[in-house]
C-alpha cells in the first residue's frame, strides 16, 4: 500500500519522467472536457426545477404557492421555472449564486426552514434577497423573457400600458417594483415602498 | 303608498291647472332632475332576504317598485355595511320568469301528473289541492299528508303552518329546510343546556381575543361577521384567528392558526383540547363545580340511513342515539386522555405546533375566546357531537355567556332561528322549545289554541330526509312545499327524492316565486309574493327578532305563504279533518272551517284593520279584515312569555332595528344564563343553565367515528358541498341578478391542480363526479377561490343545471336527523 | 272584476305561453330533472378596464379588470396597493370611496377602515357570459323621467 502511495506521488511531481508530452497534454485536454462537462452538467442538473423541488422546504411552500399563478399555467403554455427567475443566465453572475448556494446547503442540513411556520417567519427575508437581486440588476431574469423592447402595448390591458408607458419606460421603476408577488405569495408588506 | 299616489296625483292636478292657467312649471334646471317632488325616495327598513346574520337593509320605492338598498347605518348588526348580494336585494324581486298565477298539470282540462302546466285559477287549484288532501286523510290518516317549510318564512307564516298541520290536519309532519343547516345545533344546545339557541350575542365580537371557525367559511357565508372579526383583529394586534377546514378558502386569508384537517377529524381535535385543558390544570373548577354535570353519551348510533342498510343494522345504539349515562369528572378526564397531541395530529394531518396553539386559545383563562361554526360542524354524520364537544371546552374553563367568550353556533338562514327553531315549524316541536311528545307541552298549546285536548298528535312525524323517502315509498301521498328548493337541495336526488316527487301516487305542491327545480318536479306551483311584499318578521343568528312592513305590490296574482295557508284552511269544516272524539269535546268548533277555528279564534284575528300602518301596504291584512300578522305573532309570542323566550309586543318591532330575546320589561338579552345580564338567573347565582332542571349544563364524553362513505379504491376522493359568496343557496333569487351570475356563472369542481395532472384533467375540462347513487358533469378548476388539498374536491350547490346533490349521500346524524353533505366518497371522469 | 282580471292574466299568460311548456325550470333550460346538458365553459373574465354602470348610488362598483392571484390578507392589501389615498397618483386608479375610512360608529379614521378590509366581500368581477334570466329591475331615473313626464 505504501509503496503505491510513493509511485503516484512521484508520478505526480514529475509527470514528464513517466509519460510523454503528448499523453500529458492531449489527456489533460481530454480530461479537461470529461471535467468541464461534469462540472457544467452538474450544475445544469442543479438548475432544474425538479432539482429544486426535490427539497420539500422548496416543493411544500413556494412551489405549491406558484400552482395557481401565471406563470405557472397560463395561455400559451410558456412557463418560468425556478432558474428562469432565480439563477441569473449571465456567466460570473450564475456562478456567484451557486457559490452562494452553499447557505442553503447549510439551511437544508439544519432545517432552517424545514417546517412550514418556520417558512413564514423566514419569507420576509428571502422575499427581501430577491427582490435587492432584481432591483440591483434591474430585473434582468424578467426581462430575459419580457422584453421590453419588443412589448405590444396594443396588446395589453389599459392598466398595463399606462404603467409600463411611463415609470417602466423612464427608467423610473424596474419590473420587480411593481410586480412583488408575481410567482409566490407576498409577505408582509409592512413598509415596502409602492406599496402603502 | 296609497299617500304616494294621493300626493303624485294632487301634483299632476296642480300642473295640469297651472299649465291651464299659462304658468309653467319648471321640473328640471339643468341636465339634473332636481325637483324633489320627483327625486325623494321613500325609504323603509327591512331584514336582508339572504342569511343569518341579519343585516339590516334601507328599501328605497319608487312608484311600487324597489329601486335601491343601502344598509342600515342604524342596526348594529352591520352598521351600515352589506355584502355583495345584499347589495342586489333590489333586484331578486325582478327575475322576467317571475310566477304570476298558479300552474297545474293537466290533459284535456284535467288534472294529470304527468301533463302540461297550465295556468289555472286560485280557485281552481285550492279545489283540487283540498280534494287531494281530504282523499288522503280519509283513506290513509293524517300521516299521509307531509308539509316542507323553511328558516326563510316569516314567523307568522311558520306559525300559521305549525296550527295548520298540527292543529287543523293532526299531521306532525312538518318539518322545514332548517333540518339540513340547523338541527344539529339544536341537538346541541337541548343536550348541553336543555334550552335553544346562542347564550351570547354579536357583542362578543368586539369583545374577544381569539376567534376559532370550526369548519365554517365566515368570509363568505356570514360575511358582515367577518368584518367585525376583521376590524377586531386588524384594530387590536394581540387579537389571533384560527381557522379550521377540510379545505383552503377565504377565511384563510385573516387565520394566524390555519389548519386543514381530515374530514370527521374535528370530533378529534375538540377532545384533544378538552384533554389538553384537563392535562394542563387549567379547568376551572369553581365554574365546573357550580355549574356542570358530566355525561357519558351512546356510541355507535348509526347514520340515519334506511332502516336496511348494512351500516344501519350493524350499529348498536341505532334506536338510542341521544341516550347518556351521567357519570363523574375523573371518568370523563380518563375518557378524553386518549386524545393526546401525538394522535390528533396523527389522526387528522395537523401539525402539532398549531394545535398547542389552539388548545392554548382555550386553555390560557387571560384569553377571551369565541367558537364559531355553522355548517362544517352541523352537516356531519356526529353533528351533535361536535357541538356537544365545543361546549365542553367553553364549559371546563367557564368560558361561556360573558363578552367576548362565547360558543356561538353561527345559523345559515334569515329566520332558522326565528321561525323554524322558536316556532318549533318541526316533525317533533311546538313554539318555545316544546315537543309534541310531553303531554304537559301539548296540554299548554292545546290551551293557548282554545282547542281540545287531543288535538296535538303525541307521536313526532317523519323529518326532511324521511319526506323523501316516504313519498318514494307512497307512505305520504300530499306534499306541500313552501319557500325552498328541496328538490336542488337534499341529498340523493335520483334515489329518494326524484322518485319521491315523481311517484303517480303522490301530489305535489310547491308554493315559489320562481319555476325552480322543485317546482319542476311538482304537479301543482301556487306563486309566492316575496320579501318585501308582504309583512313579515325574522329572527337571526343572536337572537334578534327585526319586522318589516309591506313595501310593494306582488307581481300579477302571486300571495304571500301566508295568505296561502289561511285561505288554504277555508277549505276544510272541521268534521272532515277531526275524528268524532275530537268534535265531541269542542261543541263549540261544529260546523266551523279550519280557518275559522284556527284562524278565528278571537286571538289571531283580534287587531283590526285601522291598526294596520297608514304608509305601508297590507295585502294580506286587508284580505282577511283583520291585522293577522300581528295577531298571529302576539299569540304565537304567549307561549314563550315567562318561558324564556320573551318578546316584545309586535308594535315595538317596527319602530326598533330589532330586538334580542327574552325581551322582559323592554329590555333584551344580551348574554343569557349570566346573572345581571339575564332576567331569568336567580340572583346570586352567577351563571344558571336554567334550561336544564338543576341549572347544570351538561359535559359529553364523546368519541370520534368515522364518517358514514369514506373514499376507497374505486372513489377515490372526498366531497364537499357547501355554498359560495355571490349565491344563496339554490341560487333561485341570485342567479336572476345578472351581476351575481356574471360574478360566479356556474358550479366548478374546485380540485388540487396535482390531483387534475395526475388523472389527465385540465382547467376548464368537462369531467363526471360519479358516486355510488349518481353522477353530476362539470367543469375543472384548479386555481380557483377554494384550494382542497389533494384527495378532495369541492362542488357548489347554487347551480339548478348541475345538481351535485344527485351525487351526495342522504346519511344524517341520527340525533339531529340533519343531512351530511360534507363528506362522501366520488370518482371522477373525464367526459 | 275579480274573475274578468283573472281571465285576463290567465289569456295574457297563455299568449306568452313560452314559460309554461311541460319542463318550467328556467335556470337549468327545463331539462328533465334525471338528465343534464353538456356544461358550458368556464367563461373568460371580463377585465377591459371599461367602467360598468350602477343600477343605484350605493351599489359597490363592479372591478372591471383581472384580479387573478390579487392577495388580501394579513401580509397585504394588493388592492389597495392602487386603490388606495396615497397610492392614486402614481396607479391612476379609482380612489376607494370615503365610506371606507369610516368605522363602526361612524367616525372618520386616517386610514381604511379594518371591516372594509376585504374588498371582494362586496366588490365582484363579471364574466363574459349571458345571464340565463332577464331582470325586469327599472333603474330609478327611468321613473323619475316617467314622472316627469306626466308631471308635464
Amino acid at each position: 500500500m505504501k509503496n503505491l502511495i510513493v509511485k503516484y506521488w512521484q508520478i505526480l511531481r514529475k509527470p514528464s519522467v513517466h509519460f510523454s508530452l503528448g499523453f500529458l497534454t492531449l489527456g489533460g485536454f481530454i480530461a479537461g472536457i470529461f471535467f468541464w462537462g461534469g462540472f457544467n452538467t452538474a450544475l445544469e442538473v442543479s438548475n432544474t426545477e425538479a432539482f429544486c423541488i426535490s427539497c420539500h422546504e422548496m416543493e411544500d411552500n413556494v412551489y405549491e404557492e406558484l400552482k395557481s399563478t401565471i406563470h405557472y399555467t397560463n395561455r400559451s403554455g410558456v412557463r418560468a421555472t425556478c432558474p428562469d427567475c432565480h439563477v441569473p443566465h449571465e456567466w460570473t453572475n450564475k456562478i456567484a449564486r451557486k457559490m452562494q448556494a452553499s447557505k442553503e446547503v447549510w439551511g437544508k442540513i439544519f432545517g432552517t426552514i424545514d417546517t412550514r411556520d418556520k417558512f413564514l417567519e423566514h419569507r420576509l427575508t428571502l422575499a427581501q434577497h430577491e427582490w435587492a437581486r432584481l432591483k440591483a440588476n434591474d430585473s434582468l431574469e424578467c426581462r430575459n423573457c419580457h422584453n421590453f423592447e419588443f412589448m405590444d402595448f396594443t396588446a395589453q390591458g389599459k392598466r398595463a400600458v399606462q404603467q409600463h408607458s411611463t415609470s417602466l419606460a423612464n427608467g423610473d421603476k424596474t419590473c420587480i417594483d411593481c410586480h412583488k408577488g408575481i410567482a409566490h405569495q407576498l409577505p408582509d408588506m409592512k413598509g415596502i415602498e409602492g406599496w402603502h | 303608498m296609497t299617500l304616494d299616489r294621493r300626493a303624485f296625483m294632487k301634483a299632476s292636478a296642480v300642473s295640469a291647472a297651472a299649465t291651464a292657467a299659462g304658468m309653467n312649471i319648471p321640473i328640471q334646471a339643468s341636465n339634473l332632475v332636481t325637483d324633489s317632488k320627483l327625486t325623494s325616495l321613500k325609504w323603509d327598513k327591512a331584514p336582508c332576504r339572504f342569511c343569518g346574520t341579519g343585516c339590516s337593509i334601507n328599501v328605497a320605492t319608487l312608484d311600487n317598485k324597489v329601486v335601491a338598498t343601502h344598509g342600515d347605518i342604524k342596526s348594529p348588526v352591520n352598521k351600515g355595511l352589506n355584502c355583495v348580494k345584499g347589495y342586489f336585494l333590489s333586484k331578486i324581486m325582478y327575475g322576467k320568469d317571475r310566477l304570476q298565477t298558479p300552474i297545474l298539470r293537466m290533459t284535456n282540462g284535467k288534472y294529470d301528473k304527468n301533463g302540461e302546466f297550465t295556468p289555472v285559477s286560485w280557485d281552481t287549484a285550492f279545489d283540487v289541492m283540498a280534494e287531494k288532501y281530504k282523499k288522503a286523510m280519509k283513506e290513509k290518516g293524517p300521516t299521509s299528508v307531509g308539509m316542507f317549510g323553511s328558516g326563510q318564512w316569516t314567523v307568522m307564516e311558520g306559525y300559521a303552518a305549525v296550527k295548520l298541520m298540527k292543529a287543523g290536519f293532526r299531521s306532525n309532519n312538518i318539518d322545514p329546510n332548517a333540518r339540513h343547516c340547523m338541527a344539529s345545533a339544536v341537538g346541541g344546545f337541548m343536550r348541553t343546556f336543555g334550552i335553544d339557541e346562542p347564550m351570547g350575542c354579536y357583542d362578543d365580537f368586539e369583545a374577544a381575543d381569539a376567534f376559532v371557525l370550526w369548519g365554517s367559511n365566515m368570509a363568505e357565508m356570514h360575511p358582515i361577521l367577518w368584518t367585525r372579526i376583521t376590524d377586531r383583529r386588524l384594530s387590536a394586534p394581540h387579537v389571533k384567528v384560527a381557522v379550521l377546514s377540510t379545505y383552503t378558502h377565504r377565511s384563510f386569508d385573516l387565520a394566524d392558526v390555519p389548519m386543514i384537517f381530515e374530514p370527521q377529524t374535528d370530533l378529534v381535535l375538540l377532545n384533544f383540547i378538552a384533554n389538553y385543558i384537563i392535562q394542563n390544570d387549567k379547568v376551572n373548577w369553581d365554574f365546573v363545580n357550580k355549574h356542570t354535570n358530566f355525561a357519558r353519551g351512546n356510541t355507535d348510533i348509526g347514520y340515519g340511513l334506511r332502516d336496511d342498510h348494512p351500516k344501519q343494522k350493524a350499529a348498536k345504539n341505532a334506536d338510542k342515539a341521544s341516550g347518556s349515562t351521567p357519570i363523574k369528572f375523573d371518568e370523563y378526564a380518563e375518557f378524553v386522555s386518549e386524545y393526546t397531541l401525538e394522535y390528533a395530529s396523527q389522526i387528522s394531518g395537523v401539525e402539532e405546533s398549531r394545535l398547542l396553539k389552539l388548545a392554548q386559545m382555550y386553555a390560557d383563562p387571560k384569553v377571551k375566546v369565541m367558537s364559531l361554526w355553522t355548517m362544517g360542524m352541523n352537516q356531519h354524520t356526529r353533528g351533535v357531537w361536535a357541538n356537544n364537544l365545543v361546549y365542553n371546552i367553553h364549559l371546563l374553563t367557564g368560558k361561556i355567556s360573558e363578552p367576548g367568550n362565547s360558543p356561538f353556533s353561527l345559523t345559515g338562514q334569515p329566520s332558522a332561528c326565528g321561525t323554524a327553531r322558536e316556532v318549533g315549524t318541526f316533525s317533533h316541536r311546538l313554539p318555545a322549545d316544546m315537543v309534541v311528545a310531553n303531554p304537559k307541552h301539548r296540554k299548554y298549546a292545546e290551551k293557548i289554541w282554545k282547542l281540545p285536548e287531543g288535538t296535538i298528535p303525541p307521536k313526532p312525524g317523519f323529518h326532511a330526509v324521511e319526506h323523501n323517502r316516504k313519498l318514494k315509498d307512497g307512505e305520504m301521498n300530499v306534499y306541500w312545499v313552501q319557500c325552498n328548493n328541496n328538490m336542488q337541495a337534499a341529498a340523493n336526488i335520483n334515489e329518494e327524492g326524484l322518485p319521491g316527487y315523481r311517484n303517480p301516487e303522490n301530489f305535489i305542491v310547491v308554493s315559489d316565486a320562481y319555476p325552480t327545480v322543485t317546482a319542476q318536479a311538482a304537479d301543482l306551483v301556487l306563486p309566492t309574493a316575496m320579501w318585501v311584499e308582504k309583512e313579515g318578521a325574522y329572527g337571526n343568528a343572536e337572537r334578534r327578532t327585526q319586522t318589516w312592513h309591506q313595501l310593494v305590490s306582488a307581481p300579477g296574482e302571486s300571495k304571500s305563504d301566508l295568505w296561502q295557508l289561511m285561505e288554504f284552511s277555508k277549505r276544510f269544516k272541521i268534521d272532515e279533518v277531526w275524528p268524532k272524539e275530537l268534535l265531541d269535546q269542542s261543541p263549540e268548533h261544529k260546523n266551523k272551517t279550519l280557518y275559522q277555528v284556527l284562524f278565528e279564534n278571537g286571538q289571531v284575528n283580534q287587531y283590526g284593520i285601522e291598526e294596520i300602518s297608514k304608509d305601508h301596504l297590507n295585502d294580506d291584512a286587508n284580505h282577511f279584515g283583520n291585522y293577522v300578522q300581528k295577531g298571529l305573532f302576539e299569540e304565537y309570542a304567549t307561549f314563550g312569555r315567562e318561558h324564556g323566550h320573551d318578546l316584545a309586543p309586535y308594535e315595538r318591532y317596527h319602530q326598533e332595528r330589532g330586538l334580542r330575546w327574552p325581551v322582559v320589561d323592554g329590555k333584551e338579552t344580551q348574554w343569557r344564563f349570566k346573572e345581571g345580564s339575564d332576567p331569568y338567573v336567580t340572583a346570586g347565582a352567577g351563571w344558571e343553565f336554567y334550561g336544564k332542571p338543576d341549572g347544570r349544563a351538561v359535559i359529553f364524553a364523546l368519541p370520534y367515528e368515522p364518517p358514514a362513505e369514506e373514499p376507497d379504491d374505486e372513489y377515490d376522493m372526498w366531497l364537499s358541498t357547501g355554498r359560495v359568496l355571490e349565491h344563496w343557496h339554490s341560487g333561485s333569487m341570485t342567479q336572476r341578478v345578472p351581476e351575481l351570475y356574471q360574478a360566479v356563472p356556474d358550479a366548478l369542481i374546485y380540485m388540487h391542480p396535482d390531483d387534475a395532472r395526475k388523472k389527465g384533467f385540465r382547467r376548464g375540462d368537462e369531467v363526471k363526479v360519479i358516486s355510488r347513487r349518481g353522477e353530476m358533469k362539470s367543469r375543472v378548476e384548479t386555481r380557483g377561490r377554494n384550494k382542497p388539498p389533494k384527495g378532495l374536491i369541492f362542488v357548489p350547490w347554487f347551480d339548478a343545471s348541475r345538481l351535485i346533490n344527485k351525487v351526495t349521500l342522504d346519511a344524517t346524524d341520527p340525533i339531529s336527523k340533519q343531512t351530511d353533505f360534507k363528506k362522501c366518497a366520488v370518482k371522477l371522469e373525464k367526459v | 272584476m275579480n274573475k274578468f282580471i283573472t281571465l285576463l292574466t290567465i289569456f295574457g299568460v297563455l299568449t306568452a305561453s313560452a314559460l309554461f311548456a311541460q319542463d318550467i325550470a328556467t335556470l337549468r333550460n327545463g331539462v328533465e330533472i334525471s338528465k343534464q346538458e353538456k356544461s358550458q365553459p368556464i367563461p373568460n373574465p371580463i377585465k377591459d378596464d371599461i367602467k360598468v354602470g350602477r343600477n343605484y348610488p350605493m351599489q359597490p362598483p363592479i372591478i372591471p379588470h383581472n384580479i387573478r392571484d390579487y392577495q388580501v390578507d394579513l401580509n397585504v392589501n394588493k388592492c389597495l396597493s392602487c386603490h388606495s389615498r396615497n397610492r392614486i397618483s402614481e396607479s391612476q386608479a379609482t380612489m376607494v370611496s370615503v365610506t371606507h375610512y369610516m368605522d363602526r360608529d361612524g367616525n372618520f379614521l386616517a386610514e381604511v377602515s379594518p371591516r372594509r378590509y376585504f374588498c371582494t366581500q362586496c366588490h365582484v368581477t363579471q364574466h363574459d357570459t349571458k345571464p340565463l334570466v332577464e331582470n325586469d329591475f327599472i333603474d330609478m331615473q327611468k321613473l323619475i323621467a316617467i314622472r316627469a313626464e306626466k308631471a308635464k
